[in-house]
C-alpha cells in the first residue's frame, strides 16, 4: 500500500513538472513575441537618426563579439550545470552555475559600459527615434539578463542551504531554459542590430 | 517522502542531453558566430547577399540552440513545445515582415504631418491646437489675440511671423462657428478647418503656413478677420 | 522634498468637478457600505479565507463575475451619458458635457467594456466551466490564476482611480492612437492611467491564458482526446492561444508608449524621427484579434447550448472546430483593415481586404453548424436558447456589415462613421455579451445550485433585443447619412437629432433589460427552494460539468472517469450513470494570498509611474520581486484529501442528489414581474410598519 501511494505521489509530481515546464515554455514564447515587437520597431525606425552618427560609426564590433561569446559560453556552462543537477552533484551544480552567473554579470557590465559611453558622448534614448529603439531593444534584453541573474542568485543560495531537492532542480531546469532563450534573443540582436549596421 | 526529495525523479534525465551534445552545440554556436563576424569585418560579401547570409547564420544559430541546448523535439508526443515554437516563429515573421511592408508603403504615401493631421481628424480629438507642429519644433514665438465681441472681430487684421500663435477668444454670449477661408470657399489653415468656439472659450492656432488667410463665422455674414504670416 | 514624496501629485489632483466629486463619493459610499456590512456580519475572516485567497477556479470565476457585473453597470452608465449628450446637443443646444469630458467618457466606455467587462466575464466562464468540462480538479497553476485575477482587479481600480486623483481620464479614444496620446498632445495623467490600467490587467490576461493552455492541453481526463473535447473548451483553447499570441504585442506597445511619455523617447512622437503610424500598426495587431479572443469562447457557449437545447449531438462537430481554428488563424492577418485610409496603397489594402473577407467563411461555417444542429431537433426555448437565437440574428447583420467594410473602397466612404461603431457593437454585444448572458443563464444552476427565473429572464431578453435594435439600426442609418463617430455636437440642419433620440430611448430600454436581469437574479434567490437543482443536471446536459452536483465540490469530480466519446456525460447516462470506481486520495492546492500582495505592489508601482513618484516605484518593484521569490521557493503548496475523507464528503453530498432528472416543464410557475413587485412593496411597507410599531412602544 505504501509503495503504491509513493508511486502515485511521484507520478503526480512528474505530471506537475511536465505541465510547469510546458507553461514556462509558453511564457518564453510570449516573451519572444514582445521581443518581436521591439525588433520590428527597431527595423522600422533604425534609419531615423536625425543627425546622430550612423550605427557603424557608433558601435564597436569587437565589443559586441565579446558579449556574444560570453553569453554563448554562459549558455554552455549552464548546460553543464544541468547535467550535474541530473547526476545530483551539488558541488558541480554550484560551480557551473556560479561560472554562468559571473559570465552573465560580465556581459551585463560590458553592456552597461557601452550604454554609458553612448550617453557620455551625448547619444541618449532622447536623441532620436532610432536610438530610442536601440536602447529599448538592447536594454530589454539586459533587463531580462538581470532578472535571470537575480533568479540564479536566489536559486544558488537555496541550493547551497537546502541541498539539491526536486523542486529546486525543477527551478534550475526552467532557469536554464530561460538562459538559453536569452542566448537565442541575443544572437538575433547581435545579427540584426550590430552586424547589420556594418553590412 | 524524504527519499523522493533527495533523489530527483528519474524522468528528468533524458531531457538534459549529454556532455558530448553540449560540447558539439557550443562549438557549432561559436562557428556560427565567428563566420558571419568574419564576413562582415572582412567585407567578403556585400549588400543584400551579406544581409541574407548573416541572417541565415542567425537562423542556424537558433536551430543549434534549440536542438542542442533546449533539447526540443525529444519530448513525448504530441510535441506541444515544438508546435508552439514553430507557430511563434511564424507570428514573429508576420509581425516583423508585416510591419516593415506596411510601414514602407505608409511612409511612401503619407508624410508624418499628413498622418498626424489625419489621425487628429479621424479620432475627433481637438488637442492638436496651440501646440508646435513639425515646422515649429523649436517652440513658438509671440502670441496675438483676436477678440470676438458684439459679433465683430477686434482687431480684424493681424501681422505675425511664422511660428507665432494666434488666440481667438469668444467674448459674446452666443457661440461662434469659426472657419478658415471665406463663406464661399472654406480653405483649411495648416490642416485645421476651424472650430465652434463656445461663449467664454478660445481657440489657439500655431501659425505654420505662410501668406494671408481669412477666418469668419460660418453662421453669420458680418464677422470676419484676416491674418498675414511672414517669414 | 514634496516633489520627492508626491511626484507630480498636488492639490489640483483632488476632485473638483461634478463628475469627479460624484464618482469619488459614489465609490467611497459603496466601499463604506460593503465594509460596514462585512464588519457588522463579522465576515472578514470568512471572506479572506474562503474567497479572496482562494485558488479554486470556481470561486475565482464567481469573483470575476461580480467585479465584471459592477463594471458592466459602470460602462453602461457611460454609454447612456454619451447617448444623452448626443440626443441633446444639436443646433443651439450644447448638451450637458464639455467636449473634453465627452471624449473621456467614450474612451472610458470602450476600455471598461472590452477589458474589464467582456474579458472578465469570459475569464469567469472559462475558470468555472473548463476544468469541470475536461474532468480536471484544478488548473495547472492555481497561483497564476489568482495572480491573474488580482492583477485584473488592480486594473479595475486603476481605471477608476482618476475620479479620486487626477480628475481626468484619457481623452484619446479607446486605443489612445499616437501621437495624440503622447505628452505633446495629452500632457495630463489621463493617458498614464489608461496605459497602466491596461498594462496591469493585460499582463494578468497573458498569465491567465498561459495557465488555461497548460490546463486544457495537459490535464484532460484520460481518454478525452482533442477530438472529443467539448466545444466550449475548444473555443476557450483557441481564444487563449490567441491571447498568448497578441497580448505580448499589446504589452510591448504600451511599454513603448510609456517610454515616450516617461523617458522622453521618440517612438511615436511627431518629432525627431518618431513614427506615429507604427503605433497604429502595432496596436491593431493586438486590437483586431482581441475581438476574436472575446468571441471564440462565446461561440463555444452557443455550441453547448444549441446542442443541449435541441436535444441533439452537435452537428458537424469537426467543421465547427475547424471554423474556430480558421477564425483564429485568419484573425491574425487582417489588422490593416483598421487603417485602410491611412495611405498604405492599393496592393497592401487589397491583400488585407481579401484576408478580411475570407475570415467570413469560417465564421459562416460556424453559423451553419449551429443551424444544422437545430435542424430536426426537439428544441426547448429556454432563456439560454433565446439568447442564442437573438445572437444569430444580430450577429449575421453585423457580420454582413463587416464584409461590406472589408472592401477598401467602401471603407473609404464608411470609415470613421457611426456605421463602423454600429458594426462593432452588433458584433461585440450580439456575439460576446449575448454569449455571456446565455452562458450565465445556462450554467447558473451549476454555479448557484438553483436555476434562474425563466419568466423574468425572457422579459429581460426581449428588452435587450428591442432596445438593441432601436439603438443600433438608427446608428447604421446615421453612419450612412454621414454622421461621424464621437460627435459631441452636430448642426440642427443635419436632421440627425430624431435618430439620436431614438438611440437614447433604445439605450434606456436596454437599461430596463439590465435592471430586469438583476431582478431575475433576486427573484430566483427568493424562490431558490423551488428552483433548486438537486440532480446536478437540470437541462439534460451532455458534457462532463453536469456529471457532478450543483454546486460542485472543490475537487469537481471525486472519480475521474475514462472518456470514450464526445458527449461524455450523455453517453454515461445512457449506459446507466457514471462508472463507479474506488475513491483515491486527491491532491489539492492550498490557498494563497501571494497573488493579492503581488497585485497590490503592482498597483502601487503603476500608480507611482503615473505620478512620477520614484521611491514608490522602487517599493512596488522590490515588493513584487520579494513576493515572487517567497512564493516560488515555498514548496509547501498542496494538501491531500485521503480516500476515506473523499468518501465521507461524497456520501454526505450524494445524499440529496436525485438520480433522475426532473420531469416536465414548470417554467411558467416561476415568479412573474408583478409578483416580484408585490413582494418588494409588501416588504417595504412591512419595514415602515415595523418602525411604526417600535415607535408605538
Amino acid at each position: 500500500m505504501a509503495t503504491e501511494q509513493g508511486h502515485v505521489a511521484e507520478s503526480h509530481e512528474a505530471q506537475a513538472n511536465d505541465r510547469i515546464g510546458f507553461g514556462f515554455w509558453v511564457y518564453l514564447m510570449t516573451d519572444l513575441l514582445m521581443f518581436a515587437v521591439l525588433f520590428a520597431t527597431f527595423a522600422v525606425l533604425r534609419s531615423n537618426t536625425f543627425g546622430t552618427p550612423e550605427y557603424h560609426e557608433l558601435f564597436s564590433l569587437p565589443l559586441a563579439l565579446a558579449e556574444t561569446l560570453i553569453l554563448l559560453t554562459s549558455s554552455f556552462t549552464a548546460g553543464l550545470g544541468m547535467l550535474a543537477a541530473g547526476r545530483g552533484d551539488k558541488v558541480q551544480v554550484l560551480t557551473w552555475f556560479g561560472i554562468t552567473f559571473l559570465l552573465g554579470l560580465t556581459f551585463l557590465g560590458l553592456e552597461l559600459k557601452e550604454f554609458s559611453e553612448f550617453i557620455h558622448e551625448g547619444y541618449t534614448w532622447r536623441s532620436n527615434a532610432s536610438l530610442s529603439a536601440f536602447f529599448t531593444l538592447v536594454g530589454t534584453h539586459g533587463l531580462h539578463i538581470t532578472s535571470g541573474l537575480l533568479w540564479m542568485g536566489t536559486a544558488l543560495v537555496f541550493i547551497w542551504k537546502r541541498g539539491l531537492n526536486a523542486p529546486l532542480v525543477r527551478k534550475l531546469t526552467l532557469l536554464s531554459l530561460f538562459w538559453h532563450f536569452l542566448d537565442v534573443v541575443w544572437v538575433f540582436i547581435f545579427t540584426i542590430v550590430y552586424l547589420m549596421a556594418f553590412a | 517522502m524524504s527519499e523522493m526529495i533527495h533523489t530527483p525523479a528519474p524522468n528528468h534525465k533524458p531531457h538534459h542531453g549529454t556532455v558530448a551534445s553540449y560540447v558539439i552545440g557550443f562549438l557549432l554556436s561559436l562557428i556560427f558566430t565567428l563566420v558571419p563576424y568574419y564576413l562582415v569585418v572582412q567585407k567578403i560579401l556585400e549588400g543584400n547577399v551579406l544581409v541574407t547570409t548573416i541572417i541565415g547564420f542567425a537562423v542556424l544559430q537558433l536551430i543549434v540552440q534549440v536542438v542542442f541546448f533546449l533539447h526540443l523535439g525529444r519530448e513525448k508526443k504530441p510535441h506541444w513545445n515544438l508546435i508552439f515554437l514553430l507557430a511563434t516563429v511564424g507570428i514573429i515573421l508576420m509581425v516583423v515582415v508585416g510591419s516593415l511592408w506596411i510601414m514602407h508603403h505608409l511612409h511612401y504615401n503619407m508624410s508624418a504631418t499628413d498622418v498626424r493631421d489625419k489621425v487628429a481628424s479621424d479620432e475627433g480629438v481637438y488637442q492638436i491646437q496651440g501646440t508646435p507642429t513639425g515646422t515649429c519644433a523649436n517652440g513658438t514665438g509671440e502670441n496675438y489675440k483676436v477678440e470676438l465681441k458684439d459679433n465683430r472681430a477686434i482687431p480684424d487684421h493681424v501681422e505675425a511671423k511664422q511660428c507665432d500663435t494666434l488666440t481667438i477668444i469668444n467674448l459674446d454670449a452666443a457661440p461662434h462657428d469659426i472657419r478658415f477661408g471665406s463663406h464661399e470657399m472654406l480653405i483649411p489653415y495648416a490642416g485645421e478647418d476651424g472650430k465652434n468656439i463656445r461663449p467664454g472659450r478660445n481657440m489657439i492656432i500655431t501659425l505654420t503656413e505662410l501668406g494671408t488667410h481669412t477666418l469668419h463665422d460660418h453662421t453669420q455674414h458680418d464677422l470676419s478677420a484676416s491674418f498675414t504670416v511672414n517669414r | 522634498m514634496k516633489e520627492f514624496l508626491l511626484g507630480k501629485l498636488d492639490a489640483h489632483a483632488l476632485p473638483h468637478e461634478w463628475f469627479t466629486i460624484g464618482g469619488t463619493a459614489a465609490f467611497i459610499l459603496g466601499a463604506a457600505l460593503i465594509i460596514g456590512l462585512i464588519t457588522w456580519k463579522k465576515r472578514w475572516t470568512w471572506l479572506w479565507k474562503e474567497w479572496l485567497t482562494s485558488v479554486d477556479p470556481k470561486k475565482i470565476g464567481i469573483m470575476y463575475f461580480i467585479v465584471a457585473g459592477f463594471m458592466l453597470l459602470r460602462g453602461g452608465l457611460d454609454a447612456i451619458m454619451i447617448w444623452l449628450q448626443q440626443a441633446l446637443s444639436s443646433g443651439d443646444s450644447y448638451g450637458y458635457l464639455s467636449a473634453d469630458h465627452f471624449q473621456q467618457i467614450f474612451t472610458a466606455h470602450g476600455n471598461i467594456m472590452v477589458f474589464f467587462v467582456a474579458m472578465a466575464f469570459i475569464f469567469g466562464l472559462i475558470n468555472y466551466i473548463v476544468p469541470l468540462q475536461i474532468g480536471a480538479r484544478d488548473l495547472a497553476s492555481p497561483f497564476l490564476n489568482t495572480l491573474g485575477f488580482w492583477l485584473y482587479v488592480a486594473g479595475v481600480v486603476m481605471v477608476n482611480m482618476f475620479f479620486a486623483l487626477g480628475g481626468e481620464y484619457a481623452a484619446t479614444g479607446w486605443l489612445a492612437i499616437a501621437p495624440l496620446s503622447g505628452t505633446q498632445f495629452s500632457p495630463g495623467v489621463g493617458v498614464d492611467y489608461w496605459i497602466w490600467s491596461l498594462q496591469v490587467s493585460g499582463i494578468g490576461t497573458t498569465l491567465g491564458a498561459i495557465n488555461f493552455i497548460m490546463t486544457i492541453l495537459k490535464m484532460r481526463a484520460p481518454g478525452m482526446t482533442l477530438w472529443k473535447m467539448p466545444l466550449f473548451t475548444w473555443g476557450s483553447l483557441c481564444s487563449m492561444i490567441m491571447a498568448v499570441t497578441v497580448f505580448p504585442l499589446l504589452t510591448a506597445t504600451l511599454f513603448l508608449l510609456f517610454f515616450d511619455r516617461y523617458l522622453g523617447m521618440h517612438f511615436f512622437t511627431t518629432d525627431l524621427g518618431g513614427n506615429a503610424m507604427m503605433y497604429t500598426n502595432l496596436i491593431w495587431m493586438w486590437g483586431h484579434p482581441e475581438v476574436y479572443i472575446l468571441m471564440l469562447p462565446a461561440f463555444g457557449v452557443f455550441s453547448e447550448i444549441v446542442s443541449t437545447f435541441s436535444r441533439k449531438r452537435m452537428a458537424y462537430y469537426k467543421s465547427n472546430i475547424l471554423g474556430m481554428l480558421g477564425v483564429s488563424a485568419f484573425a491574425l492577418s487582417v489588422w490593416l483593415h483598421h487603417f485602410f485610409t491611412m495611405g498604405a496603397g492599393a496592393n497592401v489594402n487589397a491583400f488585407f481586404g481579401v484576408m478580411t473577407m475570407i475570415i467570413a467563411i469560417p465564421t459562416s461555417v460556424l453559423v451553419f453548424t449551429w443551424i444544422a444542429t437545430m435542424y430536426k431537433g426537439r428544441i426547448r426555448f429556454g432563456v439560454p436558447m433565446l439568447w442564442f437565437l437573438g445572437f444569430i440574428g444580430v450577429f449575421s447583420v453585423g457580420g454582413l456589415a463587416g464584409v461590406l467594410l472589408a472592401v477598401p473602397p467602401a471603407d473609404f466612404q464608411l470609415h470613421n462613421s457611426l456605421f463602423l461603431v454600429a458594426h462593432f457593437h452588433t458584433m461585440v454585444i450580439g456575439g460576446v455579451l449575448f454569449g455571456i448572458f446565455a452562458g450565465i443563464n445556462y450554467w447558473f444552476p451549476k454555479i448557484a445550485g438553483f436555476r434562474l427565473n425563466e419568466r423574468i429572464g425572457r422579459y429581460a431578453f426581449w428588452c435587450w433585443i428591442v432596445g438593441f435594435m432601436m439603438s443600433f439600426i438608427p446608428m447604421y442609418t446615421l453612419g450612412i447619412m454621414g454622421a461621424t463617430r464621437r460627435l459631441d455636437h452636430y448642426d440642427a440642419s443635419t436632421g440627425w437629432q430624431p435618430f439620436y433620440v431614438l438611440m437614447l430611448i433604445g439605450g434606456i430600454i436596454i437599461m430596463i433589460g439590465v435592471a430586469l436581469q438583476l431582478v431575475q437574479i433576486i427573484a430566483s434567490i427568493m424562490q431558490k427552494q423551488r428552483l433548486r437543482d438537486t440532480t446536478g443536471d437540470p437541462w439534460d446536459g451532455r458534457t462532463l460539468e453536469w456529471a457532478t452536483s450543483s454546486p460542485p465540490p472543490p475537487y469537481n469530480l471525486a472519480v475521474i472517469p475514462e472518456i470514450t466519446s464526445r458527449d461524455a456525460f450523455f453517453e454515461f447516462k445512457q449506459r446507466g450513470g457514471l462508472p463507479r470506481a474506488k475513491y483515491e486520495a486527491i491532491h489539492m492546492p492550498k490557498n494563497t494570498a501571494a497573488g493579492i500582495y503581488i497585485s497590490a505592489f503592482a498597483f502601487l508601482a503603476s500608480f507611482a509611474f503615473v505620478w512620477h513618484i520614484t521611491w514608490l516605484i522602487v517599493v512596488g518593484i522590490v515588493g513584487i520581486i520579494v513576493c515572487f521569490i517567497a512564493r516560488t521557493f515555498n514548496d509547501d503548496l498542496e494538501y491531500t484529501l485521503s480516500a476515506a475523507e473523499v468518501e465521507k464528503i461524497e456520501k454526505n453530498r450524494l445524499k440529496d442528489v436525485r438520480s433522475e432528472p426532473r420531469q416536465g416543464r414548470d417554467d411558467d410557475e416561476d415568479m412573474g414581474l408583478w409578483e416580484f413587485i408585490k413582494i418588494v412593496v409588501t416588504w417595504a411597507l412591512g419595514l415602515i410598519g415595523i418602525r411604526r410599531r417600535s415607535h408605538g412602544n
